[in-house]
């Protein structure tokens, strides 16, 4: 068995942290990445935090809007924070850059109002390293 | 041991070069655009089986593209058997 891995009535429980870079309105990687969380925890894993990069930070938007007969993979995200308490952090370079506002940073640029759902956080790559450093896998998601 | 996941179309710079670096000991995992690598008869889907790699296709991604049963030598699978694959691989790779 693979170190750091640890063993709880013979199945192995694995911390994951996940990197998504995939765009919530291009491609399956967002969706996959959410199911992806979702069916870990499902098997008994843990989710210690998924950190959205680049296009990926779209994912937190809370004025998306879809069409009815589209699922929603923002709404999968939420759910796994709201669930499962998972954290959901935003790079705030890249948060910043595509319009993803929380209250505070809105107040600092001088924006009418925060653009992020609330189940997400922003914050610096430091939250990637320290991720990394507390999980046994990271997994990303792109494309 | 590498876990590849290939969500890149066969014609992309990424999809070469998650090629040239898959070894036998190695699983390859097909989603988004790189499901079409599971067509029979493509030169794709001949260089995959040529790295001696396990291959997989994720079904929801595969089913999306209109594939309902891939070529020989690759093992549809689940999200469930996705979790699995991670369990077992230590490191993935991946290709977008």
């Amino acid at each position: 068995m693979p170190a750091g891995v640890f063993c709880l009535g013979g199945a192995p429980l694995v911390i994951y942290s996940l990197l998504v870079l995939s765009s919530p309105v291009s491609g399956h990687g967002s969706r996959t990445g959410a199911a992806f969380a979702h069916s870990a925890i499902a098997r008994g894993h843990s989710i210690h935090r998924v950190f959205f990069l680049d296009a990926g930070t779209l994912n937190g938007s809370h004025n998306s809007i879809l069409p009815q007969d589209e699922t929603d993979p923002a709404a999968s995200w939420e759910a796994l924070h709201r669930e499962h308490g998972v954290e959901l952090v935003l790079c705030i370079s890249s948060a910043l850059r595509y319009g993803m506002l929380d209250a505070t940073e809105a107040a600092r640029h001088d924006r009418s109002n925060a653009t992020i759902n609330p189940a997400f956080s922003v914050s610096g790559l430091g939250q990637l390293v320290d991720a990394c450093a507390h999980s046994d896998r990271l997994i990303t998601f792109g494309g | 041991m590498v876990l590849h996941t290939l969500n890149a179309a066969p014609s992309s710079a990424a999809f070469r070069d998650c090629l040239k670096l898959v070894a036998p000991d190695d699983a390859v995992v097909l989603l988004g655009d790189g499901v079409y690598a599971a067509l029979e008869g493509t030169a794709a889907c001949d260089e995959l089986r040529a790295a001696a790699a396990a291959l997989f296709v994720l079904r929801a991604d595969a089913q999306l593209a209109g594939i309902e049963s891939p070529a020989d030598g690759f093992g549809l699978i689940d999200m469930d058997d996705l979790v699995a694959l991670t369990e077992r691989f230590e490191r993935q790779l991946a290709w977008y």
